[in-house]
């Protein structure tokens, strides 16, 4: 990290201010965001309503950078399937 | 048969070594190819990294055959575990040079006033007083640990990568940043704000 990138930008004030939005009492972790994400993916390809437990998935996908990314990741492949 | 029509979960178990070998390099191809597509256009990504990545994936695959739940075709399951190992070692080679140090340092000054930037603030007394309660709050209810943590996310840092620089496990780290999170709203709807109050003034 370099020094002149210390001071935080509206867009990384806005990205706390959006965490806090979506900030739940009980959320998915990752490890469990991995193990249903593949049910969202096929849902949404299919464009078939998602239940509670996949709910969460999209929840925490709007919360972790890293899940999303993979999730897109995910969704590539299958769309080229 | 089409590889939609394998029993994959049955095939990987096989008791014959030749199916379960023809399972198991179905598998990696099918999971290669999958890689191959998703990274296709990375600079940082060879041939000989796609096949690394693949075969570290059908290792965590066959360990946790015992977690497919069948809500999804197996095939999907595993390229989401392929990716997720992929992308894990990707963003630990992009951030390896950072420190703990380093990021105890900035999260330390999250919480002061040099570190909101001019064109968060400008001259709106409205962002002012929002940001000055936001920054109250996270100087008055987090640790320095989750300072650092919530600063190495607005920094981008892969979450193994700032998990590893505090020194706790994956779910200790998801339980600071998601107390942090939750202290931090809680503080602020004390004061009456609310996350919508913050975002409509920075909208």
């Amino acid at each position: 990290m370099k020094k002149k990138e210390q001071r935080l930008t509206s867009e990384q004030v806005g990205s706390i201010v959006k965490m806090l939005g979506l900030t739940t009492d009980r959320e998915f972790n990752c490890a469990e965001c991995l193990q249903h994400v593949s049910e969202f993916a096929e849902c949404q390809l299919a464009n078939k309503p998602v239940g509670e437990v996949i709910v969460s998935v999209e929840q925490h996908l709007a919360l972790c950078p890293e899940c999303r990314e993979e999730y897109e990741a995910l969704m590539k492949i299958l769309k080229s399937e | 048969m089409s590889q939609n029509e394998i029993n994959w979960p049955a095939a990987l178990r096989a008791t014959d070594s030749g199916e379960q070998a023809a399972a198991v390099h179905a598998l990696r191809e099918q999971l290669q190819s999958g890689l191959r597509i998703a990274l296709n256009g990375r600079s940082d990504v060879s041939e000989a990294h796609l096949e690394d990545f693949a075969q570290e994936s059908l290792v965590r695959v066959l360990d946790r055959l015992d977690q497919f739940q069948g809500r999804s075709k197996f095939t999907t399951w595993a390229q989401a575990i392929a990716l997720n190992v992929a992308f894990t070692e990707l963003r630990r080679k992009r951030w390896q040079d950072v420190s703990l140090d380093e990021l105890m340092a900035e999260g330390e000054r999250l919480a002061g006033p040099a570190m909101m930037a001019d064109d968060v603030l400008g001259a709106d007394e409205e962002r002012t007083r929002l940001v000055a309660a936001l920054r109250n709050a996270i100087e008055k209810e987090l640790t320095p640990k989750q300072r650092a943590a919530i600063l190495g996310e607005l920094r981008e840092l892969p979450f193994d990568q700032i998990v590893a620089l505090l020194g706790t496990s994956r779910s200790a780290g998801y339980k600071l940043l998601h107390d942090a999170r939750r202290a931090l709203k809680r503080r602020l709807h004390e004061a009456g704000i609310t996350a919508a109050d913050i975002q409509n003034a920075f909208d």
